[in-house]
């Protein structure tokens, strides 16, 4: 231990120069740190906002079949009855939803907006919706509302709305907030009966059909199977499982937050190179002293050592301080980039400052190295008459 | 002073045998060579005065003895171990354990204080911290009796203290053989005289003393001289 007492003296006696590899180090740790906490925020805050629907394939014809502008009030692309009841037969036992989907403006007194309508079975609407305040709706008459529609046009149960064409619609239930899906965005529509909707727009046929899988191991065997049916000579429909959907898009960000978190990685990497030329200066001026050690029997292991331990310390202090700090950092970047600090303490952000801790020693021990090895390869008679 | 019997009519072993040991250092400018067909031995117990010029091999010859530097070729026998068949380690252990250094400019460690200068090669040799009462008895032996020195640091002891300092050092770990590089050519004379009977009990006690002067009057302490010109022994 003698030479952990060394490194510490050392380091005492020049308290100024390690004071400012400590604070390269502590920047260092807390922008890697931080931006990891960032860049781990925003890929929780993306993947909050996606309701996490791993056990649905959307099944919706064939995007080059046809088109539907936004200003249509009921999209032109079809699944035809036939083809819900094959897709029935070729994911069975799996349960298929039959959805229609259209777009309308909606009033309630002053307030005016532009909801979604999903037009599905009744039996069907606990699957994939949640009542918060009211009742499921049942038979034909009336709708269910999502919440931020509701909270913007000031909805409350039993209220009446206004269609576009002056329908009056009754509200029966207000839906619990979902989030982004990748099959159906309740938050910002409203639910209607099937038959409503068909006989409402005057349609027939579905815009997609979304098959709830009981095993989550038979999501792609599934989709095979529907692909098998449908699309073995021409591309009838497209098929999307809903966590590949969210795993792309999570892959992006994460792909985001590495590139931030590199981006912070520079400043550790700089503060990294203020260590190895403080250390060559340190074994510069300590030529005769390594000199003196070696002529009293201390091996070149141990003057390696020596030099690696004092690198150690600034490394362990540096990144202790910048990981403590990180908590700030993270607290303020994610206040002013998110909004919100609520992901501060999840572990894969608390990780983040493990990493960049681990990174901070590190990236020290590294440094040190080169100027640990050439103070233990110093000729003793040359280090001995050094001046 | 003990009664030291010649080389050539001695039986025991030498503590250092040098036979035809050359050293040459590649130099860009040609080779230069330090020493020529060394040969030499010394006995347990010798005081050697090695002499010479400046540039005429004296302390390259004493880098070996100290196995600071190997030979280019010949052999050198330090305790009947041959340094040319030694790792590096090997050598540092035969240095820490057989050699005591005592240098003109002491070469105190100036990050420690009086005790653990002394205590280093002695933590070095047992690989732990708890030394005993041994640094307090050489740094006695060395004439250093005022135990409030022991906490300063090299730079608050005049240059004979230092002196006793680097001689306590070099014995704490009992070795067989000290070295010492003009050991007074940094005090004054009458401090260097108290140096001097210092090494010179130190022989009486038993050490193998070989010093490297360029002082007549030092070199008279020495029951053996040797004059090194030109890398040889004249």
């Amino acid at each position: 231990m003698i030479f952990v007492d060394f490194a510490v003296r050392n380091l005492r006696r020049n308290w100024f120069r390690s004071l400012l590899a400590i604070i390269g180090i502590i920047i260092g740790v807390l922008s890697i740190s931080s931006m990891g906490i960032l860049g781990n925020g925003i890929v929780l805050s993306v993947s909050e906002s996606f309701t996490a629907v791993g056990d649905s394939i959307v099944v919706s014809p064939h995007a080059g079949m046809g088109f539907s502008g936004p200003s249509a009030a009921v999209t032109n692309d079809r699944l035809s009855e036939q083809q819900i009841i094959e897709l029935s037969r070729a994911v069975s036992p799996n349960k298929v939803i039959p959805i229609y989907t259209g777009a309308d403006r909606v009033t309630y007194g002053n307030q005016k907006g532009v909801a979604s309508i999903y037009g599905m079975d009744p039996a069907d609407m606990p699957t994939l919706v949640t009542v918060k305040d009211g009742i499921y709706l049942r038979g034909n008459s009336g709708a269910m509302i999502g919440s931020t529609i509701a909270d913007q046009l000031k909805v409350k149960v039993g209220s009446k709305v206004i269609l576009g064409d002056g329908t009056v619609l009754p509200i029966v239930a207000i839906l619990k907030e979902r989030g982004l899906g990748f099959d159906i965005n309740p938050d910002n529509a409203l639910i209607v009966s099937r038959q409503w909707f068909s006989e409402h727009y005057n349609v027939k046929g579905y815009n997609q059909a979304i098959v709830k899988v009981t095993d989550l191991n038979e999501v792609v065997p599934v989709k095979q199977a529907i692909e098998k049916r449908f699309n073995q000579k021409d591309k009838i429909v497209d098929v999307y499982d809903t966590r590949s959907i969210l795993d792309s898009i999570l892959g992006v960000f994460n792909q985001i937050s590495t590139f931030t978190t590199v981006i912070g990685g520079i400043s550790l990497l700089v503060a990294g190179i203020s260590i190895l030329n403080i250390m060559m200066m340190s074994v510069t001026e300590r030529i005769r002293e390594i000199g003196i050690m070696r002529s009293l029997g201390t091996r070149k292991s141990e003057v390696r050592w020596m030099f690696i331990y004092e690198a150690l310390i600034l490394g362990f202090i540096g990144s202790l301080i910048g990981g403590v700090l990180s908590f700030g950092g993270g607290y303020v970047v994610s206040l002013f980039m998110l909004q919100t600090t609520k992901y501060l303490f999840y572990p894969s952000s608390l990780i983040s400052i493990v990493y960049g801790m681990g990174f901070g020693v590190g990236i020290s021990v590294l440094s040190g190295l080169y100027p640990a090895w050439k103070a233990s390869n110093l000729n003793p008679i040359d280090a001995l008459r050094y001046e | 002073m003990n009664a030291i019997q010649p080389p050539d009519e001695r039986s025991d072993q030498p503590v250092l045998l040098f036979d035809q040991v050359t050293k040459i250092y590649p130099l860009p400018a040609g080779d230069v060579v330090a020493l020529d067909h060394i040969s030499l031995k010394v006995y347990p117990g010798e005081f050697i005065a090695i002499m010479g010029p400046s540039g005429s091999g004296k302390t390259t010859l004493l880098n070996m003895m100290g196995c600071l530097d190997v030979p280019t070729s010949g052999d050198l026998l330090i305790n009947g171990s041959n340094v040319q068949d030694l790792s590096d380690d090997q050598l540092t252990w035969l240095r820490r354990d057989t050699i005591g250094f005592i240098f003109q400019h002491f070469n105190l460690i100036p990050l420690l204080s009086v005790k653990e200068n002394v205590e280093f090669p002695l933590i070095l040799k047992c690989q732990t911290e708890e030394c005993g009462l041994k640094p307090y008895e050489v740094l006695r032996a060395a004439g250093l009796d005022d135990v409030q020195l022991y906490t300063h640091k090299p730079s608050e002891l005049s240059g004979g203290q230092q002196q006793r300092v680097a001689i306590a050092r070099a014995l704490v770990n009992d070795p067989d053989i000290l070295l010492c590089d003009e050991p007074t050519g940094n005090l004054d004379s009458k401090t260097g005289k108290g140096i001097m009977d210092l090494l010179t009990t130190m022989n009486q006690n038993g050490k193998t003393i070989i010093m490297v002067t360029h002082d007549a009057t030092v070199a008279e302490y020495a029951h053996r001289m040797i004059q090194i010109v030109d890398g040889r022994i004249a």
